[in-house]
Formats: structure tokens, C-alpha cells, sequence
């Protein structure tokens, strides 16, 4: 068989756009699912039964269904059921964003967690108040503790921005995808999208093994 | 806005069907990877310097792949190289296990090398072979250990097979396009295979945890 790399080469610019989509997709659901899933740990934890029973069961939800499954839940179920239409571009970042807060909060609410209690029964008799406590003492520490974990997610977000492609967000996917069936140079041009992919994703990868080996949690 | 659960009456079988499609090309996903993953984290423990270089490669390159790349890659991709034509099916448990088989080596390699250098040295000094060592002594400890990684990877793996209604597995995601398209219900037939994965998801988690806590004194030495 014959290889003919010019029609990776020739659409090196649209490439490069669609990785360029996926790095900025990946960057803006890790911006929206950090607040989020601290929103949602501070749920769980919340002292309301209902409250916390509500967002557990949505933690929960997120993390046993398919990444692929909710976008398609958005992108069809929301404009007939609710009459919201989004641009494929924000219903992608709504599905990614919902379900890495998920992920999020319980990376967040173990971080909270694993600060012992004296820590905050001190706060509380110095005469800090909860919110005080939480923010000044207990969320610098968990935050270091979990940034490790956070990196993990991160990587693995990084991947799963492919799956927009099946709602036409242009990302890395979606443009080989398109460039395959104009050029039917399959061979070449989804090789250059593994590629691509691996050489954007292994740096990400050893510096999230770099992150667990530095910040390990020596007790 | 009102609620029809008609298709799901008329098309109960070819649900069914899917969702038993779904099943098995998990569990084929999951012994395939298991099976390398158990090959190339046994391998890459105690192989020598070589093998630990190359199943690294294999793990590290696998792990910064989108497993959708890794899917359509193999299905359009890689029979133009054998020049043979593969089952989507096929496709899909090669790629699926090939992909899950990086995460299980780690898996693996982590609770082998969890288990103190000691008792591989014991097992030496009382006659036995590396291989019988490490297949009666170690590797039992090690994958009590290993089950709560082990388990969120199961979880990943129904999970990820969803991706395969991408090259036209017939499974539960790809049949609820079909049944959406036809009936146009993509509510109730979405939201319905949402369900179906939670239910096969969220209790085979808990139940590994369960099993888990049972065998820990097992695992600890």
C-alpha cells in the first residue's frame, strides 16, 4: 500500500484549529467545573438532609452514566424538553462542565475531608466563624492535598473533549473526522489525529505523574 | 411537556437486545484488558529494564490517546494496513480492551509492588520458581489490593463502551439514536438509557466496594 501524507499536510492549518478547539474547550470546563464542584462538595457536606441527599444523588448520577450519553442528553433532550436552545459550542461546554463538576466535587469533599478535625474545632475556639474557618484554614490545605487528583482529571477531561465531535464542536476529532471523508485518506490523516493527540497529551500526562510524586501526602 | 412511553412498549425487545449487546461487549473489553493488563504489569515488574521501556511506551502512549481515537483508528485505519476488513464489534473489543489494558497494567504493577520485597525473597529461599511465586504467593495478595482500582476501572469500561455506538456497535446508545430518530422521542429514549447504564453502573461500583471490605484482611500483610 501506498502512503500519501499530503492531504494531512495540505489541512495542517485546519488540524491545528481543531486542536487549538480542543485545548480551549478543555481550559474552559476546567474554569466552569472547579467552582462547580466546590459548589457541589459544599452541598454534600451541607447540615440539610435534603440538600445533601439532592447532591449526592447528582454526584452519583454523572459518574455512573456514559460522558458520550449526556452530551446527547443535552444537545437533544434540552431543546425539546425545556425549549433552550445553546450553540453546539455551549452545549458541549454544559455537558463536559456538568459532569467533571461531578467528578470535582468528590475529589473536593475527600481534600475537606482529610483535614482533621482539631483544625477546625481550634478555628472555631479562637473565635473564627465557619466561613472563616473554611476559607482561611481548611480550603488552602485541602487544595494542595487534591491538586494531585485534579491533574488526573484534568488529563482525562483533556480526552474526553473528543467525544463533542459527535455533535459537530469542530475540536481535534471532529475536523479529522470531516477531513477523512473529503480525502479518503483514512490511514494517514487518523494517524496524524492519534499523533496529534499524544503529543499534546503525553506532556500533560507526566506532568500530572509529576504533580502525585511531588505533593504526595506524608502524614 | 407530556410524556410517551409508547416506544418502549413496541420496542422492548430491541432494547433488550441492546442493552444485552452492551453487556458483552463490556465484559469481553474487560477480560480482554484484564488479560493484558495482568501479561504486561506482570511483565513490566519484574521483566528487566527492557520490557519495563517498552510496556511503558505501550501504557504512557495509550493513556494520552482519546479511547474515541483509539476506536475509530482501529475500525477505519487499521484494516487498510492488513488489508482485512474488521467487525465493528471486533473492532470495538480490540480497541476498548487494548485501551483499558494500559490503566490495568498500572493497576496491576501498583499492588505488585505494594507487596514487600520479603515475601518474593521467602518464596525464593523455600525452592520455588519466579512464576509460582508470583502466581501463588504475590499476585493473590496483590489483586485483593488491587479490587477498588479494579472496580472503578469495570465502571469505566460500561462506560466507555457507549463510545462504540460511534462505529455502529449495535449496543444500547446506538440503538436509542436508532429508536429516537424513528419514533422522535429523544427524551423518554434517552433518558431511559441513562437509567440503564446507572443501574448497571452504580451497583456494580458499590458491590466491588462491598466484596472489597469483606477481603481486606486478606490483602494485608
Amino acid at each position: 500500500m501506498t502512503l500519501d501524507w499530503s492531504s494531512v499536510w495540505d489541512n495542517r492549518d485546519r488540524l491545528l484549529a481543531g486542536a487549538g478547539m480542543t485545548v480551549v474547550l478543555t481550559a474552559a470546563t476546567m474554569a466552569l467545573a472547579l467552582p462547580g464542584g466546590l459548589l457541589l462538595a459544599f452541598l454534600r457536606l451541607s447540615p440539610y438532609r435534603a440538600v445533601r441527599g439532592a447532591a449526592t444523588s447528582f454526584v452519583e448520577f454523572f459518574r455512573a452514566t456514559p460522558l458520550i450519553l449526556q452530551i446527547y442528553w443535552v444537545f437533544y433532550v434540552m431543546p425539546a424538553a425545556f425549549d433552550v436552545r445553546l450553540s453546539e459550542f455551549a452545549t458541549a461546554l454544559l455537558g463536559l462542565s456538568l459532569n467533571v463538576s461531578a467528578f470535582n466535587s468528590e475529589t473536593f469533599r475527600a481534600g475537606i475531608l482529610s483535614i482533621r478535625a482539631g483544625q477546625w474545632n481550634a478555628g472555631l475556639a479562637l473565635g473564627m466563624t465557619k466561613l472563616q474557618v473554611m476559607r482561611e484554614i481548611v480550603l488552602p490545605q485541602a487544595v494542595m492535598r487534591v491538586l494531585p487528583a485534579l491533574a488526573s482529571t484534568w488529563v482525562s477531561l483533556f480526552k474526553d473533549t473528543s467525544l463533542v465531535s459527535i455533535i459537530a464542536v469542530a475540536d481535534l476529532s471532529y475536523v479529522a473526522l470531516k477531513i477523512r471523508s473529503e480525502t479518503y485518506r483514512i490511514l494517514e490523516v487518523l494517524t496524524a489525529m492519534a499523533v496529534l493527540y499524544c503529543v499534546m497529551g503525553y506532556p500533560q500526562a507526566k506532568l500530572a505523574d509529576w504533580v502525585h510524586r511531588k505533593l504526595k501526602v506524608a502524614e | 411537556m407530556d410524556i410517551d412511553l409508547s416506544p418502549f412498549v413496541e420496542n422492548w425487545q430491541f432494547l433488550l437486545r441492546a442493552i444485552g449487546v452492551t453487556l458483552w461487549l463490556s465484559a469481553f473489553s474487560i477480560l480482554l484488558g484484564c488479560a493484558i493488563g495482568i501479561v504486561c504489569g506482570t511483565l513490566r515488574t519484574y521483566g528487566g529494564r527492557l520490557l519495563d521501556t517498552i510496556i511503558g511506551l505501550y501504557v504512557d502512549i495509550t493513556r494520552s490517546i482519546p479511547v474515541l481515537a483509539i476506536l475509530v483508528w482501529t475500525y477505519f485505519a487499521f484494516p487498510l494496513l492488513i488489508e482485512h476488513s474488521l467487525d465493528p464489534v471486533v473492532a470495538a473489543i480490540l480497541a476498548l480492551g487494548i485501551h483499558l489494558g494500559a490503566y490495568v497494567t498500572e493497576a496491576i504493577r501498583a499492588g505488585l509492588t505494594s507487596i514487600r520485597p520479603g515475601q518474593m525473597r521467602a518464596a525464593l529461599a523455600l525452592g520455588m520458581s519466579p512464576f509460582q511465586a508470583i502466581r501463588t504467593i504475590i499476585l493473590p495478595q496483590a489483586l485483593i489490593r488491587m479490587l477498588p482500582a479494579l472496580g472503578s476501572l469495570i465502571v469505566i469500561a460500561v462506560k466507555d463502551s457507549a463510545i462504540a455506538s460511534v462505529i455502529a456497535v449495535p449496543e444500547l446508545l446506538r440503538q436509542s439514536q436508532v429508536l429516537a430518530g424513528k419514533t422522535f422521542r429523544p427524551f423518554e429514549i434517552y433518558t431511559a438509557a441513562m437509567l440503564v447504564y446507572f443501574l448497571v453502573c452504580y451497583p456494580a461500583a458499590r458491590g466491588i466496594d462491598r466484596i472489597y471490605r469483606r477481603l481486606v484482611p486478606l490483602g494485608a500483610s
